[in-house]
């Protein structure tokens, strides 16, 4: 049975309850204590930070050459926070009404409350780091809107708030290295999740074996507690929004350890990435959200404007003002070309489908400044998105000053992720899951800017509280030895796994099985799935895998630098990892959120719940290699808000 | 389009390099340059002829910093304010030669191929690049009010993705406008005065340590930096350090 | 971090050295040349020779001329050892050479220094190793060193020819104080018959001389291209180093060390010119 451990007490006290009835450890015997934080993005850096500076020992993992790398990095439009610096009714409580609605009624109530509650604290932490954030002439802090609220609650950084919310964490995280609480190991990958019985006989999460990038070799690591902060899953589907080295590893490792995996069907798609060009495409680039702000989307309201767009007989401008279709005004009036992702998403696809889209494939549409440059001029629109423009320019080769931009949708974020309870902690004691790496606050999709708050949000000011409530009853448990048999059978099977790889020698590279896999997921596990296509895509998935396993070749030494190797174990992973993404996405027969099943839809084509028997999170639990996973379902109780239909319209 | 290519190969760190040339054909213009090293990856792996080009790229939207490759005698490539992962192959002429080089420095050993380690950086970051502040406790963050003017300032100069270009186009491989750009955003800002001494004092002192050259003012380091960071940041640096020497030190009892 | 390790002098404090160093050079510059003007003025070089007097025996200009020196010597020494210790830090170069668009000054900062430093040899060997009475040259010295004061003393025959010999050339400036153009074997002549008498180099006469000669106009004409480009990127680079640069006045550096480069190139340019071309 799932225990949410959510405290008791109106929604609104919660975590003040918990703070001030959990265990603490005392500063003596936070030396004693170990903690292995996976990844450092947001997420990872933050807690680590936060987690050293407390006084525990803390050794941290990435698999890039600095932390600095993480890929929340790549976080363009801001983070949202309910200071209501701009009086405009924002508060806690509407910020945690945005975020549940804008997760279609399957997010826990506390969890996102208890972010909305702390997400003024970030902005706090990350001012008095030095966080660049943009500001107006008075020298106060500026707001921008973001898709999903009706409010300006985010807070940016020209088009590079991710890089600097992170690399405020990273000099957090900097700070503790210096200080010597804090061990960095870079370029090394975890392979494996470490599990040790105490003298209960409870088995706990006690250590890890990495890879050594450089050297290929391995090596271990123990802890009182581990914590795994590395992103999300999107590279399932090879072509994302995500880094090339993002992958879900780690978290597949602890669900394969016992970890449940909660609400894998739950992707992200984000509206305005730069169209698909070609299939040598190793990845797609977002363009922020916030161009949703000023930017209008259309396309041509005629099908032989579209197909002359297409043959490049025709270009955007010369399509007049009444032969445009602003889809998203027409559709939903009250937020316009500012309705959540999913919603964004599915208009494009379906407008695409119907035959307007237009660019060389017909799947684009036109984001259109022209009315920006006309009511603001030239020199606002640049300030306020110039690097977003220059950007687009450098890939696309096209001015977006004069022709309006083509975007696409491209996947983007994984709401779902290992199910944690209240105290962030998974279902395997000792083993914690923080940012996207976790399922935990957004429900079936994430609204924007959301994401940067959940990580730091989980990193300052969550896990440094519920950690020492797990961590208060270790402390007589001392240092944990890694000469111990459970070490040894770990590094074995990874060793063993590896050594598999290697010797297939087969005559196919790994990108070749990661574009089949993506091509799968895309087409038939993508923005709008039924039972045909889901069906359809487990059985090619394990086709696919069984072709993968036969005749892949991984190329070089096992130890030695080799990213093959690397890319090869990731692929492997995710052949399991997007079996379990079809089978929930089979499985919650209703559409919510990211997850649309076109067999559940309104009469205009929206998603349409099923409360009554889905109005919960789906929790799987590994019960081996191809075998069928068990489902656990944590019912979720809205005893707060008042459950509705997602509205856009009015 | 086709390319021949003059990359150069070195196992580990010990190991002896050399250029080993390959031709790739058939590049379409709106490939990315990582993308056409995939291709001629892929290539490499099916004709089992040697092991792929290792070359670092995590983001390929040019704000990780991750890659970095010395291409035709430019960090970065032929083009302005551009990472490696957003040089376009329609920068090339059909037919090119490409010399495809790693990072070049002391500070920064080769780990294989095309990839070097950075870690120097974060030292120096490590040293002193940030505010000593811990988690929770602080003020509002309204509560100082920042001039616009600094603030957009202080974004200016933290833009630095730490790709390293500065090194590998400095003749001198002096990382002073990573130092730079890092002291400046954080000495322009009212939460970052209280060290704004201990700071640089501790961050030029780490570099100098880290075998990085000196700056001779040459500016080789702004015309590639993929965030095109200002030689004034430098200039800050400069500014800073002095203020620091003349600061003197609080001597305890 | 103890302190100790950071009283160690950094490379910022040495390129600070260096630029404090070249920067009393650059302002010494600015008088020398604004001095080598007087040569071209039409006195016959009364001017000229008064200053070079003066900066010959003041107390002052001798303290300002020694610290000078060591400014000198301690630029190029520090700079050469910073040049040496950059070197090290690429052991491995790049096999394309670099197409990074910048200027080209910096690169050449130590080969032009080299260069100056052989001219200045040269120079020195010219005109102020005269002064030092290691090479012979041209001297002048005060008419009122020869008035005899002890009537029993002696004057070789020698002597008063030379002397008579000068006078009736018209060696003198115009108010008759000074006898110019004297050779060193006129001087040794003089020197031994009245041993009190100061003689000076005469560098006016000096100048003029060499200045006549076409080969040596040009070597001084490439030498102070070379010092052009030299403090083309020494000016602004003093700036920079001092962090005295900003995006409101860096293009104003710009120009000021454009206009500081010309008006010194030009100023020290005109004078062997104006003479060779005998205006």
């Amino acid at each position: 049975m799932l225990d949410s451990k959510i405290p008791a007490g109106p929604l609104s006290e919660k975590w003040t309850n918990y703070k001030t009835s959990q265990k603490l450890v005392n500063p003596a015997n936070k030396r004693k204590l170990d903690i292995i934080v996976v990844g450092t993005g947001l997420a990872g850096a933050s807690a680590a930070a936060s987690l050293g500076a407390l006084g525990f020992n803390v050794d941290i993992f990435c698999i890039q050459d600095s932390p600095r790398r993480a890929h929340s990095i790549a976080a363009q439009g801001g983070i949202n926070a309910a200071k209501n610096y701009q009086n405009d009714g924002d508060s806690v409580e509407r910020l945690f009404r945005d975020t549940i609605k804008g997760g279609d009624y399957r997010a826990r109530e506390a969890n996102v409350y208890r972010l909305a509650e702390v997400s003024g604290d970030i902005i706090d932490q990350c001012v008095a780091q030095g966080v660049p954030f943009a500001r107006d002439y008075s020298g106060l802090l500026d707001n921008r809107s973001f898709g999903g609220a009706q409010v300006s609650r985010t807070f940016y950084a020209r088009g590079q708030t991710g890089q600097q919310l992170l690399l405020g964490a990273y000099g957090a995280l900097s700070r503790e290295i210096e200080r010597g609480s804090v061990r960095l190991h870079q370029r090394c990958e975890m392979e494996e999740l470490v599990l040790l019985k105490d003298k209960d006989g409870k088995e706990r999460a006690r250590g890890i074996i990495v890879r050594n990038l450089v050297s290929g070799k391995l090596e271990r690591y123990s802890a009182h507690a581990v914590v795994l902060a590395t992103g999300g899953y999107g590279n399932v589907y090879f072509l994302s929004t995500n880094a090339m080295n993002s992958n879900g590893s780690a978290a597949w490792i602890c669900h394969r350890k016992g970890a449940y995996f909660a609400n894998p069907c739950y992707v992200q798609i984000h509206p305005t990435c730069i169209p698909v060009h070609g299939d040598y495409q190793s990845k797609l680039t977002l363009m922020s959200e916030s161009l949703r702000n000023d930017g209008r989307i259309w396309v041509p309201k005629k099908k032989e404007d579209a197909e002359a767009l297409r043959a490049g007989k025709m270009k955007a401008n010369d399509i007049a003002e009444e032969d445009r279709d602003y889809y998203l005004e027409r559709r939903y009036p009250a937020f316009g070309n500012l309705v959540p992702r999913d919603v964004a998403s599915r208009a494009a696809k379906e407008r695409c489908d119907a035959g307007y889209g237009v660019g060389s494939t017909g799947l684009a549409v036109f984001l259109d400044f022209s009315d920006a440059i006309k009511r603001l001029g030239k020199n606002v629109v640049e300030q306020k998105y110039g690097n977003l423009f220059q950007m687009y320019q450098k890939i696309v080769d096209e001015n977006p000053y004069e022709t309006p931009m083509m975007i696409y949708p491209a996947v983007h974020y994984t709401m779902g992720g290992l199910w944690v309870d209240y105290e962030l902690q998974t279902t395997i004691p000792g083993l914690f899951a923080a940012g996207e790496a976790n399922f935990s606050d957004h429900g079936a999709n994430r609204l924007g800017a959301s994401a940067l708050m959940q990580g730091l949000a989980d990193g300052y000011f969550v896990l440094p509280y519920t950690l020492q409530n797990y961590l208060a009853d270790q402390i007589t448990v001392g240092h944990i030895p890694t000469d111990t048999p459970e070490f040894d059978e770990a590094e074995k099977s990874v060793r063993q796994r590896e050594e598999r790889l290697m010797n297939i020698k087969g005559d196919k590279t790994v990108d070749h099985f990661h574009k089949a896999l993506g091509r799968i997921m895309w087409e038939l596990v993508g923005m709008s799935r039924n039972e045909a296509s889901l069906t359809k895509a487990l059985t090619m998935i394990d086709e696919l895998e069984k072709d993968f396993w036969q005749h892949v070749r991984v190329p070089g030494n096992i130890e030695s630098f080799n990213p093959e190797m690397e890319k090869a174990m990731r692929l492997a992973d995710y052949f399991e990892l997007a079996h379990l993404i079809t089978t929930d996405a089979l499985h919650r027969k209703e559409s919510c959120g990211g997850h649309f099943r076109t067999e559940s839809q309104t009469e205009d084509g929206e998603t349409k719940r099923d409360d009554e028997n889905f109005m919960y999170v789906a929790a799987w639990q590994y019960q081996g290699y191809k075998q069928p996973e068990t489902l656990h379902k944590e019912p979720l109780n809205y005893e707060h808000i008042k459950i509705a239909t997602r509205n856009y319209k009015n | 389009m086709n390319f021949t290519l003059h990359i150069w190969r070195q196992e580990n760190a010990q190991a002896q390099g050399r250029f080993e040339t390959y031709k790739v054909s058939g590049i379409s213009p709106e490939c990315s340059f990582l993308e056409m090293l995939d291709i001629l990856n892929e290539q490499l792996i099916n004709d089992n002829i040697a092991h792929p080009v290792c070359f670092d790229n995590d983001c390929r939207e040019g704000i990780c910093g991750m890659c970095g490759l010395y291409i035709n005698g430019r960090p970065h490539g032929n083009d302005d304010g551009i990472t490696t992962c957003q040089l376009h192959m329609r920068k090339f002429n059909d037919g090119d030669e490409i010399w495809i080089e790693p990072w070049r420095a002391k500070a920064f050993p080769i780990v294989r191929d095309l990839v070097v380690d950075r870690s120097a950086f974060d030292k120096i970051i490590q040293a002193g690049g940030y505010i000593s502040v811990t988690t929770g406790g602080v003020p509002d963050a309204n509560a100082t009010p920042v001039p616009k003017r600094l603030a957009d300032m202080a974004m200016d100069a933290a833009e630095c993705i730490g790709c390293g270009a500065c090194v590998a186009a400095c003749k001198n491989a002096s990382a002073m406008l990573f130092v730079g750009a890092k002291v400046a955003h954080l000495a322009m800002l009212p939460q970052g005065q209280a060290e704004a001494h201990e700071r640089v004092k501790k961050m030029v002192c780490r570099m100098d340590e880290l075998g990085f050259g000196s700056c001779t003012n040459t500016y080789a380091c702004e015309a590639e930096c993929p965030k095109q960071i200002k030689r004034q940041n430098i200039a800050r640096l400069n500014r800073e350090w002095i203020k620091q020497l003349f600061a003197g030190n609080h001597k305890p009892e | 971090m103890d302190n100790n390790k950071i009283i160690k002098i950094s490379s910022i404090t040495k390129k600070l050295l260096v630029a404090l160093f070249a920067s009393f050079l650059l302002i010494f510059l600015l008088f020398h040349m604004t001095a080598n003007l007087f040569i071209l003025a039409k006195d016959g070089g009364d001017a000229y020779s008064a200053f070079c007097h003066f900066m010959g025996t003041n107390v002052f200009v001798k303290v300002f001329e020694v610290v000078l020196f060591g400014c000198l010597i301690l630029h190029l020494c520090l700079a050469s050892y910073l040049w040496f210790q950059n070197r090290r830090n690429r052991p491995v170069g790049y096999h394309k050479p670099s197409r990074t668009k910048t200027g080209k000054g910096s690169k050449l900062m130590m080969i032009t220094g080299s260069l100056l430093l052989v001219c200045l040899i040269f120079h020195f060997y010219d005109f102020y190793f005269v002064k030092l009475n290691f090479v012979k040259g041209t001297y002048m010295v005060k008419t009122e060193d020869f008035m005899v004061s002890d009537p029993s003393m002696e004057v070789s025959e020698e002597a008063q020819q030379t002397f008579m010999q000068l006078i009736n050339e018209g060696k003198t400036s115009k108010d008759m104080q000074w006898i110019r153009e004297i050779s060193d074997e006129q001087r040794d002549v003089l020197q031994a018959a009245f041993p009190e008498a100061e003689f000076e180099p005469d560098f006016y006469h000096m100048a003029r001389q060499k200045f006549s000669v076409w080969h040596i106009v040009l070597c001084y004409l490439l030498f102070f291209a070379v010092v052009g480009i030299h403090i083309r990127h020494g000016f602004q680079s003093a700036f920079q180093t001092f962090g005295l640069n900003h995006y409101k006045y860096s293009r104003l550096i710009e120009i000021l060390g454009v206009v500081y480069t010309w008006v010194v190139i030009l100023g020290f340019a005109i004078v062997p010119l104006g003479v060779f071309l005998g205006l």
